[in-house]
């Protein structure tokens, strides 16, 4: 859930590094948190283009309030039901967390309606998590329905996304880690999402997962992650794009690899950070195969639509975009 | 209630997934039967395929034909073990309150994802109440995602059955549109009415005027309705088409039964014979050049 900026955030552009994902080329990553609802196919195709297999699209806000049950509704049903079916036509594997975020907790009459449809969706195939889920304004109904879905996560055995805020981040990553211990939840199915340089070593050293989000003008820059990675490893980091509706990056995950690669990170730990970990943290949910998304061979019948089998590298027929005719 | 012997298919259902199960998903998945509780039926609906798993389920001959028998044009074959199971659980749902058990089933619908949406299209024909569920499959029939599609098109008895000529033709336009292998819809000639026949031409000279390829089986859903045009539109494709697409205008003008038909076949004898030798019928057209 990003897109809080406001224009001020704007940085004066900095000098740019020319774009070379030549040096990645091979490489697989997985994107555990991208609104894809939100994107357009140009942004799928160039996503598979560059190396992304899979990805996690967490519930969140629409960017304005829902005023009814059957928006939550519809907007669940499509993260399992709709846009799999787009994402798969590009060959992107296409997993979600199912949850009723921080914002709209506080619209206490709905979200009890929330809570109620939430055990429809959290079992279905391919939801890998509860999230993102937890502080925005830090207020008494966003405490209440946090904890209220840490006990459903329990129950169901899933991991947990968590949203951190933006405002009063390093106190509100602090307490959404309390409360998850408070409720029994073991700090390895929790991935605590959107660190940043203030709040990954508490986060690390409570042996939760760290996820970064590497997002224009508000959050992580690349630059920055390539030191934090430098300094911490790959142990239970990840990095995440968060693309959405606001200036966002849905190839944040090649760029950064890219620029990794160049500034002297081992191939290893890249793949950790952009691919393994990810897996591994959501994997605790029983739903990712990877040979889902390695092994073209090995599709599931799910995954066949429109009766073609979904290959690598997407199926959707290309248009030249260079050309002027269209037909 | 039910239009066929609905406790004998739930005897064999029960059956072929018991033998499909280990003991342990056996005992999870009947406690979940009959049970009376929306939440609990939900759970069950949404978990299945994490406690079954997905695979091919086993079944014999035997008990295919004995399902085919007790509701002809249904089959459970090669279908997967959470499909299975989730039809399992419609199975034993009460059908005695009706607008309790449909209810429960519609909401299923609404919250289904893919696999889901296509074990509950499936299992339309054997659902209780069957007019009851006429516009649940034309709302199916709009979807855009290719398996809830053929869910409801291949080896569905339900579509022919219950479909009124409105959302019957639109299931067919909807087939040819998204390139569905036509020949595996049942009806398709038991169903074929003038007015799907006249949206399908319309259809097939629009195609004509950008140049884009038709589906030759287009033409065997006119073969009743020849007119003047449609002679002149077959003519034309005997003329110019490929292979194929001439084999499906020689088999419509047969099938047609027509006196122009036959007269605008004697030019090509060897189509009329291999159709009168039987080498020649819509399941053995010449494959589509372009797929070759």
């Amino acid at each position: 859930m990003c897109c809080s900026h406001s224009f001020e955030d704007r940085r004066p552009q900095v000098p740019s590094e020319a774009m070379d994902l030549e040096i990645i080329n091979g490489m697989k990553f997985f994107d555990p948190h991208v609104h894809m609802s939100s994107r357009t196919t140009d942004d799928y195709q160039a996503m598979a283009d560059a190396g992304v297999v899979a990805l996690i699209e967490p519930a969140f806000w629409l960017g304005q309030p829902r005023t009814g049950i059957d928006s939550f509704r519809d907007y669940y049903s499509s993260l399992v039901g709709w846009e799999r079916f787009r994402s798969s036509q590009f060959g992107i594997k296409h997993y979600c967390t199912i949850g009723l975020n921080s914002r709209e907790a506080n619209n206490e009459k709905l979200a009890t309606e929330v809570m109620e449809i939430l055990p429809l969706f959290i079992y279905k195939e391919g939801v890998v998590g509860i999230g993102e889920i937890g502080f925005d304004d830090q207020t008494a109904a966003e405490e209440k329905y946090y904890r209220l879905q840490l006990e459903l996560a329990k129950e169901a055995g899933l991991p947990v996304q968590v949203h951190t805020p933006h405002r009063d981040k390093k106190r509100g990553t602090q307490r959404s880690m309390d409360i998850a211990i408070e409720h029994g939840i073991d700090p390895y199915m929790v991935i605590i999402d959107h660190n940043n340089e203030e709040t990954v070593k508490e986060v690390l050293d409570r042996g939760f997962w760290a996820a970064f989000t590497i997002y224009p003008f508000t959050k992580m820059g690349n630059e920055r992650m390539v030191e934090l990675a430098r300094q911490y490893g790959p142990e239970r980091i990840m990095i995440n794009s968060a693309a959405d509706w606001g200036i966002s990056d849905p190839l944040a995950i090649p760029k950064t690899a890219a620029l990794m690669k160049l500034r002297g990170i081992s191939d290893e730990d890249i793949r950790l950070i952009t691919y393994s970990n990810a897996i591994t943290a959501f994997a605790q949910s029983g739903q990712i195969d990877e040979n889902d998304f390695t092994s073209p061979k090995s599709i599931d019948q799910s995954e066949k639509f429109e009766g073609n089998t979904v290959l690598r590298g997407g199926q959707q027929p290309r248009t030249d975009k260079s050309s002027m005719i269209i037909s | 209630m039910f239009d066929y012997d609905a406790e004998r298919l739930r005897a064999l259902i029960t059956e072929v997934s018991r033998s499909n199960l280990s003991p342990d998903t056996w005992t999870w998945l009947s406690e979940n039967l009959s049970s009376d509780d929306s939440r609990q039926i939900n759970t069950a609906f949404a978990v299945m395929p994490r406690k079954t798993g997905k695979s091919v389920i086993q079944i014999s001959k035997d008990l295919i034909s004995k399902v085919d028998h007790v509701k002809p044009g249904f089959t459970v074959e090669n279908w997967t073990m959470d499909k299975l199971g989730r039809l399992c659980l419609l199975l034993h749902l009460n059908p005695s309150d009706q607008e309790k058990y449909i209810k429960t089933i519609e909401n299923l619908f609404l919250a289904a994802e893919v696999s889901e949406l296509v074990a509950l299209y499936s299992s339309l024909p054997v659902l209780a109440w069957p007019d009851c569920w006429k516009l649940r499959c034309a709302e199916g029939i709009r979807s855009n995602i290719g398996l809830v599609l053929e869910a409801i098109m291949y080896h569905n008895p339900y579509p022919e059955k219950y479909l009124d000529e409105k959302a019957w033709n639109q299931l067919i336009l909807k087939a040819f549109f998204t390139d569905k292998d036509i020949i595996q819809i049942p009806g398709i000639d038991e169903r074929a009415n003038a007015e799907l026949a006249l949206t399908l031409t319309d259809y097939a000279h629009e195609r004509w005027a950008a140049k884009r390829k038709i589906n030759p089986f287009l033409w065997r859903f006119a073969s009743k309705f020849l007119d003047e045009g449609l002679i002149h539109d077959l003519q034309k494709v005997l003329f110019e088409g490929s292979l194929r697409e001439k084999q499906a205008a020689a088999l419509t003008l047969v099938q047609s039964g027509s006196a122009s038909a036959s007269e605008l076949l004697k030019s090509y004898p060897e189509l009329m014979d291999a159709i009168k030798n039987n080498e020649l019928t819509w399941a053995s057209l010449a494959q589509d050049e372009e797929k070759i």
